[in-house]
């Protein structure tokens, strides 16, 4: 049986858990839940689709020169560019979930619209990034007749690297 | 690359293991030399100052791989659904990723033969990325 908290203690501990919960995610950063974003042009462009396929050795003859379809992981090449409406809580993030449907397969050249949203934000206390901020974006992509092609949902987990490393120590 | 048909998968196959080793130049090229991403991706103490132990993989190379990974294990006909992954930890360039998978379901679905799988990648036998994919299946009759 652990020895009984003394008032000083539970103080002590109050304090360390009010500083621990108090939220890092406002009104203004839950406001953008929902919000879709104007849809945005995007290529896909045959030498994203031929170079990200021949790096990762890609054999697969649906992929090869002159079938005029792209590998479906060529949707990384739309992946890395920041969401302007995501809210950065904290300074530094890390990819930690990520979702891709395919309704069809690309084609080579084809010009798509992308609407993005913000999908979820949350925050989580403990674990290997502290008090960390997971922000989860949606994206879909449609054809030029407005026809659904794929999306991606992506949650990056936000964190302060030196309140994880203050953490951990 | 051979050809699997819907009636011949059972739930608890299992893919071959393969074994990829990634580092900070194909991460580089997999985004493109002149496209900006993480640094983290081509500098080891950049990632060590994520927290990582030197240059991270990109998560989107490692999915790309799973992808690549289930598409070889369907065949041509097959047609990928979806992919759904969870990051459980950063894996650092030059250290060897063992990619494996087993069916954990089969169904018709809005009159598609969807096949479910399990896949991972293992980092010294731990699992670092583990996810579900959906590949739809052509049917032999």
């Amino acid at each position: 049986m652990s020895p009984a908290a003394t008032p000083d203690m539970l103080r002590l501990r109050g304090d360390s858990v009010s500083e621990e919960l108090q939220s890092l995610i406002t009104d203004a950063h839950r406001a953008t839940i929902g919000v879709k974003s104007e849809p945005v042009t995007v290529t896909i462009r045959e030498e994203d689709a031929r170079r990200m396929r021949d790096v990762i050795g890609d054999k697969d003859a649906r992929y090869a020169d002159g079938t005029g379809i792209a590998p479906p992981y060529v949707i990384a090449a739309f992946g890395g560019r920041p969401n302007r409406m995501a809210p950065f809580v904290l300074p530094n993030g890390l990819l930690t979930q990520q979702e891709w449907k395919f309704t069809r397969p690309f084609r080579m050249g084809e010009k798509l619209q992308a609407v993005s949203q913000v999908f979820d934000i949350r925050e989580r206390l403990g674990g290997r990034y502290g008090h960390s901020v997971l922000l989860t974006t949606s994206t879909d992509y449609y054809d030029g007749d407005g026809n659904h092609v794929a999306a991606a949902l992506t949650t990056i987990t936000q964190f302060d690297p030196k309140r994880a490393q203050e953490k951990s120590e | 690359m051979s050809q699997r048909y819907f009636e011949d998968v059972k739930i608890d196959d299992e893919l071959d293991p393969i074994e990829k080793l990634p580092t900070a130049d194909l991460a580089t090229d997999f985004f493109g030399r002149d496209n900006p991403t993480n640094p983290a991706f081509a500098d080891a103490e950049a990632g060590k100052r994520l927290g990582v132990g030197g240059a991270l993989v990109p998560g989107m190379l490692k999915i790309a791989w799973m992808t690549q990974y289930v598409s070889d294990w369907a065949g041509p006909a097959a047609s990928l659904q979806g992919i759904r992954v969870a990051y459980r930890r950063p894996d650092v360039a030059d250290r060897p990723l063992t990619l494996s998978g087993r069916v954990v379901d089969k169904r018709e679905e809005a009159g598609k033969h969807i096949v479910e799988l399990e896949v991972a990648t293992l980092a010294g036998g731990e699992p670092s990325v583990r996810g579900n994919v959906q590949v739809e299946l052509p049917k032999r009759s």
